[in-house]
């Protein structure tokens, strides 16, 4: 096709062209390709504050021609406070693959806002499931629980590697010299933001507090590593995905956070996400960072998971509640509250183990 | 028996015709939405049935626990700001008082639980 072509598609499709075509159109002049068709645009599932698409297309001409699967990541409608732009997703995305973490590879990014009204970036599509209550209940998904849960341990270790200063990175927010303390006291101004108290919320930052381990040196941490945001294809992983609230911080956060018991998908005796016992998960963090997290580490930074959680959760349920938002989702999670403060009573109860 | 329904009773009755008429007509992408309704009513039902309970028992459990909780600070909301003050500036930290605040906090939050997804409960604690 030549380039009058493709002044021609732009010119037929001006009047209503989709996200997709957009993009496509955008990609055809970074790809420096004479023109760039859509196979296939269609809405991922997951993603309450990121919108992904599949984008499957065709370039003619230049060093991208042939046919790819992509993935078109744009912000959602409504955001959330605490996530990063998609610029600054892109980058760390791009700083992890590089550092050979298992993810999607990213590689266009678009921050001119009049191109669809947001910015979005393209990433290559990895063929997996990522479904958490489908991946813990499964087995023919998951043959070897063990194998995939020592892969997701070594992959989440890869991330920690990632030591500031990172020149790319410059723009997160800088580490706090002790990330749990300065974690409680960001939970806490926000609890002091609402009109109810959280007696119970209150008991674990009082717990984390007074325990507070000696920090372990800061590392980039994902902050959503969890089942149901990993990409598993034949038993293997294939990616880790929404980096949306990465940072600088404990390592260990992660660790907690992966293997809580709110994201066991109800495979609660499984300790690692579900998916596994702990053991192959913290081996294969070890095999590739040399750190073992301890029981203690696990049970703290699991009350600190849930503690996270909890703000997230009345978050959601602030914008339901006030933010002029009625949905039925926002409303149910709210309540979940209840049961992330059982768990953390629990959890602390548990402590002389 | 009453001789009509009652609030729990219409909606444990709207939740089986939501569940076993309404969801299989449902489009796929609706399905989701039907489940979350379907668990709102039962919500809604067992908060009606045991609500009023469990924030009884937790409000005179609070105001044993503040010992003498001033009189402005009857009612649930104000007693559990001034337990959740209490416990940040320490003063459940401790020997008897700390173990009489984890049993009222982990009796309170076992009676909510048991209202918003009675399945988390853990066997020991039922």
């Amino acid at each position: 096709m030549t380039s009058s072509a493709v002044q021609m598609t732009t010119q037929e499709e001006n009047a209503d062209a989709s996200l997709g075509d957009k993009a496509a159109r955008w990609l055809a002049r970074e790809m420096r390709a004479n023109s760039v068709s859509v196979r296939e645009f269609a809405r991922l599932p997951g993603g309450a504050i990121q919108d992904n698409w599949a984008l499957d297309v065709a370039v003619d001409g230049g060093a991208w021609r042939g046919e790819h699967r992509f993935v078109l990541r744009t912000d959602a409608p409504s955001g959330v406070a605490a996530s990063l732009t998609r610029a600054q997703e892109f980058a760390v995305l791009a700083v992890a693959h590089r550092a050979g973490v298992t993810a999607p590879e990213p590689l266009f990014l678009c921050r001119d806002q009049r191109i669809t009204g947001r910015e979005f970036f393209v990433m290559r599509r990895l063929p997996g499931v990522a479904a958490g209550h489908v991946l813990v209940r499964d087995a023919a998904l998951v043959p070897d629980r063990d194998a995939l849960a020592e892969e997701l341990g070594a992959n989440l270790a890869r991330i920690h590697a990632i030591r500031p200063p990172q020149p790319e990175l410059a723009d997160l927010a800088p580490a706090a010299a002790d990330h749990a303390r300065a974690t409680i006291a960001s939970y806490r101004a926000y609890l002091d933001t609402l009109d109810d108290a959280f007696p119970a919320l209150e008991w674990g930052l009082r717990w984390c507090e007074l325990r507070a381990p000696a920090p372990w040196d800061v590392t980039l941490i994902h902050r959503d590593y969890r089942t149901g945001n990993y990409l598993v294809d034949t038993g293997h992983l294939t990616g880790a995905l929404d980096w949306e609230f990465a940072g600088w911080g404990d390592p260990r956060e992660d660790i907690g956070w992966f293997t809580a018991r709110c994201w066991r998908f109800g495979a609660s005796e499984r300790e690692a996400g579900g998916i596994a016992r702990v053991d192959p998960f913290l081996d294969g963090y070890a095999r590739v960072s040399g750190r073992r997290a301890t029981r203690f580490d696990l049970d703290y930074w699991q009350v600190m998971a849930h503690l996270r959680w909890a703000v997230i959760a009345l978050q959601q349920a602030q914008r339901h509640v006030a933010g002029g938002e009625r949905s039925l989702e926002l409303a149910l999670t709210g309540r979940i509250v209840h049961e992330l403060e059982y768990e953390i009573l629990h959890l602390i109860s548990q402590e002389a183990r | 028996m009453k001789d009509i329904s009652d609030a729990t009773d219409l909606m444990a009755t709207a939740r089986e015709a939501l569940l076993q008429e309404i969801l299989p007509a449902l489009p796929r992408e609706q399905r989701y939405a039907g489940l979350m309704v379907a668990n709102v009513l039962a919500i809604a039902a067992r908060e009606i049935q045991a609500g009023r309970d469990a924030a009884d028992g937790e409000s005179s459990r609070l105001f044993e626990l503040l010992e003498g909780a001033s009189a402005s600070a009857r009612g649930l909301p104000p007693l559990r700001r001034a337990l959740a003050q209490a416990i940040r500036t320490g003063r459940f930290d401790d020997g008897e008082r700390r173990a009489a605040c984890a049993a009222h906090l982990a009796r309170t939050a076992a009676d909510w639980v048991a209202i918003s997804n009675p399945k988390a409960l853990r066997k020991e604690a039922s």
